[in-house]
């Protein structure tokens, strides 16, 4: 019987301290074919994650591997394995053409100018690429990157931050480029603070809090994880009182209160407020004028997640 | 050595404007030779001036070490910091192979500065006279900054502040260090340098004296450069990203 493939991207108890910080903090977990997206704050230590991924930081504790090798300290892992940095900088003085054309040679590629036109055409950039890299807006810096990380043809992907200074059209464009080659197998591992932007993509989701793994799977599931904490509303209406008496026989409201002469509303999820909300307004004769969340920031939903 | 890394770091310096100022300074000599040339007093003479004050003097202890510093931190330095070495290291080329082309590239780079212009400053003062003097100094710079190169490679990627360490070699180490303690000479590239030059001269003691022969000079820069290589070849593969997020 032949072994199971070994994942895209392993990672087994992997820590990262930097003296006495703590980055990441025993971290497990598979990715495999498909767009994985790794979600979290700023300075969650998502990059962190990733650079230990792509071999670039040494793991203080446990194992990270990429198709089944070791990924600190193994160049042969670039041979199946794309980059892209989240860092601006590319070699100013060269064109997009050069760059990527630059990384097909170091990639030992039969026909490097063949290679880099096809990567230059998927990010969209056949119109710029004769001029330098150092011309280019950060959107389009993104897109040189992405094209010499995919010029190789490489098995696994690895993204910081790729949507970063790309306009709305740009993205939509990546977006699609990246389910088209997840489609064709392979695993593409990017990170973002951006729900968005990820619920938009990835089929399976990393939560990142604090360095450590907070939740994983389905997009879905961690949306709804998302969606059924308690949520908190700032309401404002033609009568907050008589709302607010009225919103007291509805289970799915957990709390009330006036602050600063502002009724205050906790529910115990976002589906069962926005059901209760406009009935029990529509119950008590009283005209909703503005249901604003009050910790709907992602920090709030990542600090939830934790305490799960 | 890869030949792309190499192009690029080749690439990398002209592009740099600190390349414009490494060039003025290399030129330095020859100013300084024509200066001599027109308006050295008549009893003066040219060989002490040519091994002792310019060739031996500011060329070997401060054009030299400058002009390779400046090189090989600009051919590796900035793209570690600017986070670009990225792009080279996350490709299959082994990281002996991106240290060999850049410390190859600050070193040619270095000679095609350096070598021509001590050459002619050399010829300016001595007019044909002084046989090996010259050539001497062609071979001592030569070795010299193949050392310095060395040393400077391994420093860019050991320290972000590698300029500012290169200068306190050069200036504390080499340069006031080495006058209190005549152990110094043994750990002194500028020594090598000086060393492998006496070979191809003989001049009186009081004219020019190097504080190393040229065997052991010639021995000590074969090993420290080889050295300085293998450290830079080592500390490259333990790189690390410098940032967390």
């Amino acid at each position: 019987m032949s072994e199971p493939a070994p994942p895209a991207i392993e990672l087994r108890g992997a820590s990262r301290w930097y003296g006495n910080v703590v980055a990441v903090n025993d971290v497990s977990f598979d990715v495999g074919p498909g767009v994985t997206g790794l979600l979290g704050p700023n300075g969650a230590g998502k990059s962190t994650i990733l650079h230990m991924a792509a071999g670039f930081l040494r793991p203080s504790a446990g194992e990270v591997r990429i198709l089944g090798e070791p990924a600190w300290r193994n160049p042969r892992i670039y041979r199946r394995l794309g980059l892209v940095p989240e860092r601006e900088a590319v070699y100013g003085f060269l064109t997009g053409r050069e760059f990527v054309e630059l990384a097909a040679r170091l990639h030992r590629l039969p026909d490097p100018a063949a290679a880099a036109e096809r990567a230059i055409a998927l990010v969209g950039m056949e119109a710029a690429a004769s001029r330098p890299c150092g011309t280019y807006s950060k959107g389009m810096k993104q897109r040189i990157k992405i094209a010499a990380a995919l010029v190789h043809d490489p098995q696994v992907l690895i993204l910081d931050e790729p949507f970063n200074g790309a306009d709305p059209r740009q993205r939509l464009h990546l977006m699609d480029l990246f389910r088209q080659m997840a489609a064709e197998g392979r695993a593409i591992l990017y990170s973002s603070h951006i729900l968005e932007e990820v619920e938009r993509l990835a089929d399976t989701v990393l939560v990142i809090v604090a360095g450590r793994l907070a939740a994983s799977g389905d997009y879905r599931q961690i949306r709804a994880l998302m969606t059924d904490r308690p949520h908190a509303f700032t309401v404002r209406s033609s009568d907050d009182r008589a709302l607010a008496a009225r919103l007291l026989a509805e289970p799915a409201i957990s709390g009330i209160a006036f602050e600063d002469g502002r009724l205050e509303v906790r529910a115990s999820g976002l589906l069962a407020a926005a059901r209760a909300l406009p009935a029990a307004a529509r119950e008590a004769g009283v005209t909703l004028y503005e249901v604003r969340p009050t910790d709907e920031s992602l920090e709030s939903v990542f600090s939830y997640l934790v305490r799960r | 050595m890869n030949p792309d890394v190499a192009r690029l770091t080749a690439r990398t310096l002209l592009g740099q404007r600190r390349t414009i100022l490494v060039v003025l300074l290399a030129l330095l000599p020859v100013g300084i030779a024509l200066l001599y040339r027109f308006a050295a007093p008549a009893d003066a003479d040219p060989e002490r001036f040519a091994a002792r004050a310019l060739l031996g003097g500011i060329v070997t202890s401060t054009i030299l070490p400058l002009v390779t510093l400046i090189f090989a931190t600009g051919a590796f330095g900035q793209d570690i910091e600017d986070g670009t070495a990225v792009y080279l290291l996350a490709t299959p080329v082994p990281r002996r192979d991106i240290v060999l082309a850049r410390f190859a590239v600050a070193w040619a780079a270095s000679l095609a500065v350096l070598v021509p212009s001590a050459v002619l400053a050399g010829v300016i003062v001595l007019g044909g006279g002084g046989p090996g003097i010259v050539t001497g100094f062609a071979a001592g710079l030569a070795a010299g900054s193949f050392v310095y190169a060395a040393a400077f490679t391994w420093l860019s990627i050991a320290t972000s502040r590698a300029l500012v360490a290169g200068l306190l070699y050069v200036f504390l180490w080499e340069g006031t260090l080495s006058g209190l303690f005549s152990g110094i000479r043994f750990l002194s590239i500028r020594q090598y340098a000086t060393g492998i030059a006496g070979a191809f001269f003989d001049l009186p003691a009081s004219v020019f004296q190097p504080r190393l022969e040229p065997a052991p000079a010639a021995v000590l820069a074969a090993l420290v450069a080889g050295l300085m290589l293998l450290l830079a070849v080592r500390r490259l593969q333990r790189w690390e990203v410098g940032e967390a997020g």
